[in-house]
């Protein structure tokens, strides 16, 4: 790019352009650096050689600079002086150098790889680096303390990979017309990748006409921009899909050729809810030419019936497993639904009928790409956190994939497709042959689980959810209750890296306090002070983004390739990369060797044996990013550094329908299989808490059962329900002065909302100061009133949710709101781990703030102050 | 109308009615001593007052100086604000300063020393470049604000008329509070212009609520809410109504006068502030039907 | 020479404000200083709610009343249509900001260059670089990233735009972008009755 040596403007002062990949949220949009002559970052752009991104910026990416620039960056390691630990004490940190902080993070550690491993609690959060996260399987440790992920992934990511073999999901905005957004902001707020995404859909509204409807409790920016906005109330979405599968398979209007033969739909289920299987194991359908059973993959098979039955195979009772589907949904009106959803059931006729229309089933529409020839299904139901967040995950997720089911649009053009999380190599094909025609199922899309015991050897007792993604909130529940979980070990020592579980985790802060207080030493390492940070013994400051080498892929829809980071500038502080941090104290605590074979594994080497890392060698970031990007594309670094990323369009097939020719599972029978397993081993191990483990939960289908939330006290009248929008989401952004400055100007972020006549019912006006509790927590905040909101519900902003610490950067407010969650087993799946997040609540006026609140520098001073009229504002 | 429920939004990214604080305090002080200091000087300059004269010189001269000062953003560069009389009130405006403390000066030095006569041609034209500079620094302020489609409120012709009506009426007052004896002549100028402040006041309410957006949003802040009490009281109150009974029933009593007189220019000093305060930026656009 | 103006497609605006972030980096604007805001208007009552996002920058009018009662001459417009504030000359007087029907006018006071993005009182090596542009005190706005367009780039907000919302180009040019979408799509100019003439469009 052009430069001008009197330029005024940041980006064309005399300087150098660095090719490399943002770090403001968890994926990975590609970036260029602007570094002035004098070594300042004065300027980030995104890349326009990438087809992802297509060189935008959300504006948190835009924001990165004053991330680097930062004043209250860690400049050096830190030991605390202060042995009282509380969120805004003075930890009285006292500069330390590396070898000192080193050894002592390292000197406790192996104290507890002495006696007992699972003493050490990981919280090693991130995405972009999985190196990192996998590194206490160097000695076997699956504890698990990140709050990352669990809210919006932790029953998603287990169902796409039952649906998809994928990690993620989205609709396809190259050929979608019918595009409808249930508790997400795909392609327009949030999720995979939000500059290119809503890059995408844009141009799919705009330029091919694209219809959306948003379903959500809240008029989110994706109702906005949508055609349609059907309110809903919160936790009522499960049921809601099953409301329009109800009127698709009672009218008809499914695509049953798709459901015949590109899914398990109609294969024979037993009353026991397994497949009927002959002596070896084969499954049946039932020819409805022939009348009679036949094999899934005999020949003659004239038509295998989706509905029928109960016929009797292999001397059982069965029917095909749509049948039971069907069955299900006899209780799914739309008529009977509308009592929990409060969607007018003309509604979801309507929504049913205009999906099965736009998807092309009748006239069984195709296309034709790259040569291949494929149905066309261009309507899909999208979905993510705010409606698969709750406690029957597992099932909501199943809903949802259902509707797309019906219509046939499973990963096809125009459909709902799976997403993969980082292919490792370009040829790296993510669907694999499982039994009886059907795919391979990869539930674990995080990495592996560990396996079942009693007495637990994970703190989050991991060990008994083998389909799950870890549910760190279960940490607190054994915490307070050791005995009944009948751990035989106590966590007292933490190592956290990219990770401030005490910011989001679910449950009262006070309580999670208790259980900071209880570990004996904490290690941090972090770039900026955080709600974590504050507890930390010692702190290991990081690089940031400008400093440091990374090579990843992670879960871009519609493209795939790595994507580098480089340094753009020399450290500015006396920091190291986390992998520097984390090899080192593998060699000091003796697990160097055990690391890198893990890394060998968790990323891919051992598909290129000249890429393993060998024994006895710290990798650097540098070194593992080099190999990271060989394994992709066979391309050393030097190609990277000068071309940035090797991102293309998705290769079609892999993108479109890769299972071609495999069955998809519709019912997922593994659900009955894997329940009956545990349930026996539970049982043969005498574990104490078996009678209420929640075996009802497993479900090859699902049903319309109501969540727990839903039985909350009564004097609990509001379903609260939090929110982010794309300046505050997938990352933190709430320390940056420049977000501060968009968010809290942002009528919807700076106030508890409620709907106008609801809060005129409860005798609220706007800027009233409130208690808002649930059976499990309190938060205090400030009314504000739309119309843009469910009467039944609370909304509280993401932007409300930063603590008082020690740092002046962060505005407070009066408390998360997953202080008003809770964390027991009652509302965690028990399929998954998957934790509710939404809360019944009633709120109290209060006549003034609670004493602990007036400290100043709150959210709610910042919004005070802009409200004045007059510009700029004081800190 | 539908636009009309658009809040006033301080500094959020809501689509609303924006304050103006651009010009605040200090340029409303500014603009009160520019155009009561001419307003003194040229009603004294009528009347033949020397020491009246040489009293509105010091007012425009020091105090407005001072308070326009305290408002510029580069205070140092001021002196480039003559640059552009083509096209610029400011830019004349302040050349009639120029004009007004030169002419005006030598008028009252003239008549203090004596060294012509005061019905030489020289002191003749002298005294006309005076009073026409004052004209100009008495109306220069309005006028600009007249200029202003963005602000509505003061998008009328009736604000440089206001500006005029005001300095008089101030200049008036404060000699007959100061020089009880011209109570003869000057009561009925006093009442007059009074009058005609009401007048000026009523007509631009009226038009304000049936002009544009902005205006309307500004004369219901004057007279409706939140600047409706200083607006009624002071304003129209002790600014108008006060004086006019106190000038009428006893005007001639010294302190009569003083009373009024400070009525006046507390109204004056108030609608200076409040022209600035209520001054609204109209929201772009709105899609509310 | 051409004559720049910009189109807003209110059909694509999401509201990010990533504009509003890309702005801030490319000018170094001091605390509370935005040459570009995004806006949203909600209305309606529920369920039938309504929410526009509606970016807003200085129009860049052909007629602009700032230029006409700036007392300095500070304010100018360049041959391509860009209006400009110099500032050697600029004594922030603040005529312009009232004169300006839009409110795009932005007073860099004194005390954001010292306190600082952070409020610590010390500036960063990006602020450190960027300040010296400005002159505190005077009173400016949006320059459509003139030095970027003089290098045949596109302004910093129109580069970043997650949707393509915003559309800069040549208003003489029937084909350019802009002008094709004013031309098909019905743009229009905001508040033509105060006669600006400004040369910023909004479609929807």
């Amino acid at each position: 790019m052009v430069a001008t040596p009197d330029a005024v403007h940041n980006s064309i002062k005399p300087g150098r352009w660095v090719r490399s990949t943002c770090k403001m949220c968890l994926h990975s949009c590609t970036n260029l650096i602007h570094v002035t002559d004098d070594g300042v970052i004065n300027k980030v752009e995104g890349d326009p050689t990438n087809p992802s991104n297509r060189g935008k910026l959300c504006p948190k990416g835009n924001s990165a600079i004053m991330r680097h620039y930062d004043p209250n960056r860690f400049t050096q390691p830190l030991k605390r002086t202060n042995p009282e630990k509380g969120p805004n004490i003075d930890p009285k940190w006292v500069p330390i150098s590396w070898d000192e902080a080193l050894t002592l993070v390292a000197d406790k550690l192996k104290d507890c790889l002495q006696t007992d491993p699972r003493r050490i609690i990981p919280s090693l959060e991130d995405f972009q680096k999985m190196n990192i996260w996998v590194w206490p399987l160097a000695f076997g440790n699956f504890n698990f303390f990140q709050s990352g992920g669990t809210m919006c992934g932790g029953a998603y990511h287990p169902v796409n990979g039952y649906v998809h073999s994928a990690f993620a999901a989205a609709n396809d905005p190259k050929y979608c017309n019918f595009w409808l957004n249930n508790g997400t902001g795909d392609g327009f707020s949030s999720h995979l990748h939000a500059a290119a995404q809503s890059s995408w859909v844009a141009d799919a509204r705009v330029e091919r006409g694209m219809r959306c409807v948003t379903v959500e409790p809240r008029f989110s920016i994706s109702a906005a921009k949508s055609e349609e906005w059907v309110p809903i109330r919160p936790a009522t979405d499960r049921q809601f899909a099953l409301s329009m599968c109800h009127v698709m398979v009672s009218e008809g209007w499914c695509d049953y050729k798709s459901l015949r033969k590109d899914t398990n739909a109609p294969y024979l289920v037993g009353d026991d809810g397994y497949f009927i299987r002959n002596a070896d194991g084969k499954t049946y359908v039932w020819d409805s030419v022939d009348n009679r059973a036949k094999l899934w993959d005999d020949p003659s098979v004239g038509e295998a019936a989706l509905e029928g039955g109960a016929w009797t195979v292999e001397g059982k009772p069965c029917k095909p497993a749509f049948q039971r589907f069907r069955d299900i949904l006899a209780d799914c009106s739309p008529e009977a639904m509308e009592k929990l959803t409060t969607v007018p059931p003309a509604t979801v006729r309507r929504l049913a009928k205009e999906m099965y229309d736009a998807a092309g089933i009748a006239a069984d529409a195709k296309i034709e790409i790259d040569g291949r020839v494929m149905p066309l299904r261009p309507a899909a139901y999208n979905y993510y956190r705010g409606a698969q967040g709750h406690k029957l995950g597992f099932q909501a997720n199943h809903a949802f994939k259902m509707v797309n089911f019906l219509l046939g649009c499973i990963d096809a053009p125009g459909g709902h497709l799976g997403v993969t999380l980082d292919d490792q190599w370009v040829d790296h094909s993510h669907i694999a042959p499982g039994e009886n025609g059907m795919i391979k199922p990869t539930p674990h899309q995080l990495g592996p689980v560990p396996p079942f015991a009693y007495p637990p050897n994970t703190f989050q007792l991991m060990d008994y959810f083998p389909v799950g993604v870890h549910p760190p909130h279960l940490n607190l529940e054994v915490f307070l209750n050791p005995e009944k979980y009948g751990v035989e070990f106590r966590p007292d020592t933490m190592i956290i890296c990219h990770s401030n579980p005490i910011w989001a985790m679910q449950g009262p802060r006070e309580k999670w306090f208790e259980f900071m207080r209880s570990m004996k030493f904490i290690a941090v390492s972090d770039i900026i002070p955080t709600e974590t940070t504050q507890w930390a013994d010692v702190i290991l400051p990081s690089h940031d983004m400008f400093e440091s080498w990374n090579m990843t892929m992670i879960e871009p829809p519609h493209t795939e390739g790595m994507c580098m980071r480089q340094p753009a500038v020399e450290p500015l502080y006396n920091t190291k990369s986390e992998e520097d941090i984390f090899s080192d104290l593998a060699e000091r605590i003796g697990v160097l060797d055990s690391y890198n074979e893990v890394l060998n594994f968790a990323l891919g080497f051992v598909q290129k044996p000249e890429l393993k890392l060998q024994p006895g060698i710290k990798y650097t970031d540098k070194e593992i990013a080099r190999r990271k990007g060989l394994l992709w594309n066979g391309k050393d670094l030097d190609w990277y550094v000068e071309h940035g990323h090797a991102v293309t369009e998705r290769r079609l097939d892999k993108w479109y329908r890769p299972w071609e020719g495999m069955r998809l599972h519709f019912y997922i029978e593994d659900m009955v299989g894997i329940r009956d397993d545990l349930k026996q081993k539970m049982e043969a191990a005498k574990v104490p808490f078996r009678h209420e483990w929640a075996w009802e939960d497993y479900q090859p289908l699902p049903t319309p059962r109501l969540d727990p939330v839903h039985s909350e006290p009564p004097e609990y009248d509001l379903y609260g329900m939090f929110f982010k929008d794309i300046q505050i989401n997938f990352g933190e952004s709430l320390s940056n002065p420049w977000i501060q400055d968009i968010v809290y100007r942002d009528p919807v972020h700076i106030a508890l909302m409620l709907n106008p006549k609801t809060a005129a019912k409860q005798g609220l006006k706007p800027l009233d100061i409130v208690k808002v509790e649930s059976p499990y927590g309190k938060i205090f905040g400030r009314i504000g009133v739309s119309e843009g909101w469910h009467p039944d519900a609370l909304g509280v902003s993401n932007a409300l949710s930063r603590a008082k610490i020690h740092s002046k950067g962060i505005k407070h407010a009066g408390g998360h709101f997953n202080d008003l969650l809770p964390y027991d087993l009652r509302n965690t799946d028990g399929v998954t781990g998957q934790p509710e997040t939404v809360c019944k609540v009633r709120i109290t006026k209060l006549p003034d703030w609670p004493e602990h609140l007036k400290m100043g520098g709150s959210v709610y001073d910042l919004v005070d102050e802009l409200a004045k009229p007059g510009k700029g504002r004081k800190h | 109308m539908a636009i009309n429920d658009l809040p006033i939004v301080g500094d959020s990214f809501a689509l609303g009615y924006r304050f103006q604080r651009y010009w605040d305090t200090p340029m409303a002080n500014a603009f009160f001593f520019g155009e009561l200091g001419a307003g003194l000087f040229f009603v004294s300059l009528l009347l033949g007052s020397a020491q009246g004269m040489l009293a509105g010189l010091l007012i425009t001269g020091l105090l407005k100086t001072y308070f326009h000062l305290s408002h510029m953003g580069v205070p140092k560069r001021s002196w480039r604000a003559i640059m552009r009389p083509d096209r610029s009130w400011v830019s004349r405006g302040l050349l009639g300063i120029v004009g007004l403390m030169g002419f005006g000066g030598a008028t009252v030095l003239i008549a203090w020393t004596g060294i012509l006569a005061p019905d030489s041609l020289l002191v003749l034209l002298l005294k006309f470049a005076a009073g026409a500079a004052a004209l100009v620094v008495m109306t220069y302020q309005g006028l600009a604000m007249s200029h202003s489609t963005a602000i509505a409120f003061w998008n009328t012709g009736l604000m440089p008329v206001a500006s005029l009506a005001y300095a008089m009426t101030g200049g008036v007052m404060l000699l007959l509070a100061a020089v009880p004896e011209s109570a003869q002549s000057l009561l009925p100028v006093a009442l007059l212009l009074h009058l005609c402040i009401a007048a000026i006041l009523l007509s631009m309410l009226h038009a304000a609520r049936h002009g544009s957006p902005g205006a309307r949003k500004s004369a219901e802040l004057l007279t409706r809410t939140t600047y409706a009490k200083w607006f009624l009281v002071l304003v129209c109150g002790a600014g108008v109504l006060l004086p006019v009974l106190l000038l009428w029933l006893a005007g001639s009593v010294p302190t009569v006068a003083l009373t009024a007189a400070a009525g006046t220019l507390a109204g004056y000093y108030t609608f200076r502030l409040l022209v600035f305060k209520a001054g609204v930026y109209e929201p772009i656009m709105s899609f509310r039907p | 020479m051409a004559r720049y103006g910009m189109v807003f497609d209110l059909k694509r605006c999401i509201g990010c404000n990533a504009c509003v972030v890309a702005c801030k980096q490319e000018n170094a604007l001091p605390e509370g200083v935005f040459f570009t805001r995004t806006l949203s208007e909600e209305y309606g009552v529920y369920p039938a709610v309504n929410r526009v996002y509606i970016p807003t920058l200085c129009n860049h009018c052909e007629d602009a009343p700032c230029e006409k009662v700036c007392p300095s001459g500070a304010t100018y417009t360049r041959p391509d249509g860009i209006v400009m504030v110099n500032p050697e000359t600029c004594i922030g007087c603040g005529s312009c900001a009232v004169a300006c029907p839009y409110d795009q006018r932005s007073e860099m006071k004194a005390e954001s260059f010292k306190d600082g993005l952070f409020g610590t009182g010390e500036l960063t090596p990006f602020e450190q670089q960027g300040y010296p542009r400005y002159t505190p005190g005077m009173v400016t706005k949006c320059d459509f990233c003139s030095g970027r367009v003089d290098a045949g780039l596109d302004p910093a907000c129109v580069v970043t735009c997650p949707t393509e919302a915003r559309i800069f180009g040549d208003l003489d040019d029937p084909e350019s972008k802009p002008s094709q979408l004013i031309r098909e799509r019905n743009g229009r100019p905001p508040l033509p009755e105060k006669n600006t003439r400004p040369k910023v469009y909004y479609i929807d």
